[in-house]
């Protein structure tokens, strides 16, 4: 396709960055400096990600469950999705 | 300590008797006020034409005068030396006067100027914490582990900086009594002498 400037979903090449790995957690907040009794649980996600150059650089990031619920319906959608593919 | 002046900056200086003293008393004033606000070029084209002079003329006699200040305030360097290391110039009784005068008002200022182009590492500004169990991993489920999650706000050259750390509770006790003992040093008989010694 001439011009077009859709990424080419192929993991071994153009993809700029590469997931590597995908860790979780799950805890639940029991006090803080601003709020001394917390029954706050939530998800934490670490994500390691290498560049073209093979460097990986670690993002990590926190859901509520409601944001997780969310999160997880999206890759439900995209797993779906795939079937039909 | 005797200042050594280039001799280009001496001849940046040199224009200086050639103009009233009222007009080095004016350089003098735009020199300091260059210093706690930046250059405004546009001076120096109006100072020019009213000199009739050019303004490479006018520029290099305020910069020099910046410059000389400016050092002089650095090494604080005493009156005395003042008046011999500008005694090399040659000028005027009444002009060393003026620049030793001008010195002695805007030193302190210049030196509060100068102490802030010192490198600005990142400070403290606050801290929060937070109480966290945490109850599974991809790795290992039915886990009751404590941790603490800390967001540590710092400064940096006037920018807010966030670092989030993770630690384990008997890690933080170290941590405090690590820097429980720092604080203690202060009492010591060493850090005392010090600190008398500096006031």
């Amino acid at each position: 396709m001439e011009g077009s400037s859709e990424p080419l979903l192929d993991a071994k090449t153009k993809v700029t960055n590469q997931l590597v790995d995908f860790q979780w957690k799950l805890g639940m907040a029991v006090s803080s400096d601003s709020c001394r009794s917390l029954k706050y649980p939530y998800v934490a996600v670490m994500l390691k990600v290498a560049d073209q150059s093979g460097q990986v650089k670690s993002k990590s990031f926190e859901m509520t469950i409601p944001q997780f619920q969310n999160f997880y319906r999206q890759f439900k959608e995209i797993a779906a999705i795939i079937e039909t593919v | 300590m005797l200042l050594d002046l280039s001799e280009e900056h001496k001849e940046h200086l040199a224009f200086l008797p050639q103009v009233d003293s009222s007009v080095v008393a004016e350089f003098g004033r735009i020199a300091v006020e260059f210093l706690r606000r930046g250059s405004n070029p546009k001076i120096y084209d109006g100072a020019a034409r009213k000199l009739n002079v050019s303004r490479d003329t006018v520029q290099h006699g305020v910069e020099g005068l910046t410059y000389l200040l400016t050092e002089s305030s650095k090494l604080m360097i005493s009156e005395l030396d003042f008046q011999d290391s500008i005694f090399v110039l040659g000028f005027s009784e009444e002009l060393n006067k003026l620049l030793l005068q001008l010195y002695l008002d805007n030193r302190k200022e210049i030196r509060t100027i100068l102490s802030e182009l010192a490198p600005d590492f990142p400070s403290y500004h606050s801290l929060e914490w937070r109480l966290d169990v945490q109850l599974a991993s991809r790795s290992l489920r039915q886990q009751i582990k404590p941790s603490v999650t800390i967001k540590l706000h710092l400064n940096q050259n006037g920018d807010r900086n966030t670092q989030v750390l993770q630690t384990d509770p008997a890690t933080l006790l170290h941590l405090v009594q690590q820097l429980e003992q720092a604080l203690e040093e202060m009492k010591t008989n060493h850090c005392r002498r010090v600190v008398r010694n500096i006031k």
